[in-house]
């Protein structure tokens, strides 16, 4: 069913794109003044008659094939019921009613000719045909994977201008070559009209060129989304592939145009020679751009880069996150604003001189340059890579799953990898050989790869076969929040009892807050809406405490606060036990409570009482643990609540997954 | 007709088909779907004003059901943690107060309850029954 979907929908965009570029370059080539042109014009509009039959028929397939795919029946494709309903409810169907709809009144327009030797009826006639043949295409658009992917208009005008510039420009090749090829039939100079018309189609693809380039790097931006999407995933190489393609067909377009002033030459014969010559180029430009309207018919059948999960071809990879700490980069951002400057002018001067005077040994130079200074400079940014490294966890970053995570690690892990224990200074000691920097660079990806693979060389063995994928995903989550409440323990990203503004990097795991049977919310329910004041609390040594919070919640429930209160044990009478006097009006979690002790107590280990204040986006500002700062007195938490208030800008919305 | 009056008058064609038609289409869609819920929750307010009725409340007034988490409990008013209460109240933190003949000694803080509000739904509404959810 694919692959007689992809070829439908080939055929079909190859149709309407030529259309589109046909009647464009009619306009193009302006009002017919001679007979060698109105003789070009009228195979242009018989090729444009069989080309809209073919599209109305294409189109009708790609209906019928998507019926059967939406239906999950092969047989539902040719169900008069099932493709009815596939048109009326659903937005491709109703996309698809106004595009044919476009395409019938076209094929009306070309099969009813009227009577266009006056200009303006001609203008008329040729312009509504380009109009209604750029709408049927640009709608293609619509119900393509850049507009699933976002609820905004921005995707799909990108994808729009994308499918007219392509139209413009590919659509317009075959005339070209016709005409071309027609008028170095002339044993005279070719026709002038002709050679205006490229001229001018010549200056006309320079721009589409550009605008399909830039509008088609911004969806790739959007679908893509990085180097290991591009080159890990089906849809990613298609996209090279469609590059390469492409770029090859630029090379022909680029030696056309570089013929286009022979063109004009006083020499009858050598100006046919270049029609003939420049024919015979756009004509295998045109096979070229066909070959990539495939292979982007094969890109909107497969799953976006995106949205896939790829696997790392090569041995190693980059990681961005050492940049910072890459010596060179270190240097120059020390280096003085003046010595940088002269730096750069006497570049500059080399370079000009240069390219005017031995242009080839400046290119070599700068080769040579280049690639020492990136082998040098960049090789502590090098690390090892697995097919798996840039794969994402299928498991949020939760409560649940940390402490899953925890459970499996200490089952399977502790014994050669040691025990996590708190040391005093608030953190986790050394006793996990994991903190190292080697694995807390590495990618989600490679720890999964290392877990299910193991490392033979080190004595590590595989877990593949004895832990299931997602009890792997558990402990990678583990991990993480390991390796985060390190960094939140002592060093420059220490986190205490005092905000630090516009510095939020700790993503607070999700959890579920669970109030006796009433529908549990989640953290993420309350995202760009509250903050929240999460504790940790045990009975009797929190009960004073309890009762203050109590007493203020009024207060920081108006500065956006909401209170999750989570005693160490689940139990329904966990309310009652805090009593009513003040009364507790705050959720008081009575399920799932051990998991969300266990995996928030590792970013305070140690404490019996701790209070983790969560700003709107979801990120942990402020740390308060009973034994290194107290508790926190009534006004603390107000006033660090006023301080997130007074940010300017929110960070953005934390990954829900871990990397 | 010369082909630019055709032209024209097919442009016009396909903006009135496909402008003003999905125009009227969708605003009578908008329309139709805005009284189907209205009829829904005079239905639903119909059928509280019975079961008000047969509670031997007043005409005009409705009874509503709500399960929530008892959270305070006072001689005249009760702190309840509820869900939605469909057609009166969101879900949050409300207290109610409460009627002579309800049972509230039974309910203590913490307790999961279900409750039911009888009054015309503007702020005059109590509790007249509690039973354990």
């Amino acid at each position: 069913m694919t692959t007689l979907l992809f070829v439908a929908q080939w055929v079909h965009l190859a149709q309407c794109v030529l259309l589109t570029g046909a009647f464009f370059l009619l306009l193009l080539a302006g009002w017919p003044a001679t007979d060698f042109m109105r003789r070009w014009e009228q195979h242009v509009l018989c090729w444009a008659r069989w080309l809209v039959i073919v599209a109305l028929a294409s189109g009708a397939a790609v209906l019928s094939v998507r019926t059967g795919m939406f239906e999950g029946r092969p047989e539902a494709a040719l169900e008069p019921r099932a493709i009815w309903h596939a048109m009326l409810d659903t937005r491709p169907g109703f996309l698809w009613i106004v595009r044919h709809g476009l395409l019938i009144v076209l094929a009306a327009f070309l099969f009813l000719s009227g009577d266009v030797s006056a200009r303006q009826n001609w203008i008329a006639a040729r312009g509504e045909a380009f109009l209604l043949t750029a709408l049927a295409l640009v709608l293609i658009g619509s119900s393509g994977h850049l507009a699933a992917s976002s609820e905004s208009l921005w995707p799909q005008a990108i994808d729009m201008v994308h499918l007219l510039s392509a139209g413009i420009w590919v659509g317009g090749l075959p005339p070209l070559a016709l005409l071309l090829y027609g008028a170095s039939q002339n044993a005279a100079a070719p026709d002038p009209y002709a050679v205006q018309t490229m001229q001018r189609f010549s200056r006309v693809a320079l721009i589409t060129v550009l605008i399909l380039a830039g509008s088609g790097i911004a969806s790739a931006w959007l679908l893509v989304g990085g180097i290991a999407g591009l080159v890990g995933t089906t849809h990613g190489c298609l996209l090279l592939a469609k590059f390469a393609v492409l770029v090859l067909a630029l090379l022909l377009a680029a030696v056309s145009r570089a013929m286009v002033p022979t063109l004009s030459s006083p020499t009858a014969a050598k100006s046919s020679a270049t029609a003939r010559r420049m024919a015979g180029f756009i004509a295998i430009e045109a096979g070229l751009v066909l070959v990539v309207l495939g292979l982007a018919t094969a890109m909107t059948v497969t799953t976006p880069a995106l949205h896939d999960d790829p696997v790392w071809p090569w041995p190693v990879r980059i990681v961005h996150d050492f940049l910072p700490v890459v010596p060179v980069l270190q240097r120059l951002t020390q280096l003085p604003i003046a010595d940088v400057l002269a730096v750069s002018g006497l570049t500059i001067f080399a370079i000009v001189f240069l390219v005017r005077r031995r242009p080839i040994l400046l290119f070599a130079t700068l080769f040579a340059l280049v690639v020492s200074g990136a082998t040098i400079g960049f090789q502590p940014l090098i690390v090892q890579a697995y097919p798996t490294s840039f794969v994402r966890s299928p498991l949020s970053y939760t409560a649940g799953s940390i402490a899953e995570g925890m459970a499996v690690y200490q089952a399977h892990c502790a014994s050669c990898h040691g025990t996590p224990t708190p040391d005093r200074a608030g953190g986790w000691g050394s006793a996990v050989d994991l903190l190292a920097s080697e694995t807390i660079w590495r990618s989600a990806g490679d720890l999964f790869w290392l877990i299910t693979h193991g490392r033979p060389n080190l004595g590590m063995a595989e877990f593949g076969s004895r832990l299931q994928e997602a009890q792997r995903w558990h402990v990678i989550n583990f991990l993480r929040a390991l390796d985060m409440s390190g960094f939140c323990a002592s060093g420059p990203s220490r986190i205490g009892a005092v905000v630090k503004q516009d510095y939020a990097w700790l993503s607070a795991p999700d959890l579920t807050i669970s109030v006796g049977p009433l529908t549990p919310t989640s953290l993420p329910d309350l995202r760009g809406k509250r903050m929240v004041l999460l504790v940790l609390y045990s009975l009797p040594g929190s009960r004073a405490r309890m009762t203050e919070l109590a007493r203020q919640y009024g207060t920081l429930s108006v500065l956006g606060v909401e209170v999750v209160a989570v005693p160490p044990q689940s139990s329904p009478e966990a309310i009652a036990e805090l009593g009513q006097s003040p009364p507790v009006l705050f959720p008081v979690v009575t399920n799932g409570n051990q998991e969300i002790t266990a995996a928030y107590r590792m970013f305070a280990p140690g404490t019996a009482h701790a209070e983790f204040l969560i700003d709107r986006q979801g990120y942990i500002r402020a740390i308060w643990r009973s034994d290194l700062t107290g508790m926190p007195e009534a006004d603390v938490v107000q006033t660090q609540v006023e301080r997130l208030n007074g940010e300017k800008s929110p960070p953005p919305l934390p990954d829900d997954h871990v990397h | 007709m010369r082909m630019w009056q055709v032209a024209i008058l097919v442009n016009l064609a396909l903006a009135v088909g496909l402008g003003f038609g999905y125009g009227a289409w969708g605003r009578r869609l908008a329309t139709l779907d805005g009284e189907v819920k209205t009829a829904q929750a005079q239905v639903e307010q119909l059928t509280r004003e019975r079961e008000a009725c047969f509670a031997g409340a007043r005409i005009g007034e409705q009874l509503w059901e709500g399960r929530g988490i008892v959270r305070a409990v006072y001689p005249k008013m009760l702190i309840v943690t509820h869900e939605e209460i469909r057609g009166l109240l969101p879900a949050r933190t409300t207290g109610f107060r409460l009627a002579d003949s309800a049972d509230h000694d039974r309910a203590h803080a913490g307790d999961p309850i279900r409750f039911w509000l009888q009054g015309t739904g503007t702020g005059n509404n109590v509790l007249v029954r509690l039973e354990s959810w």
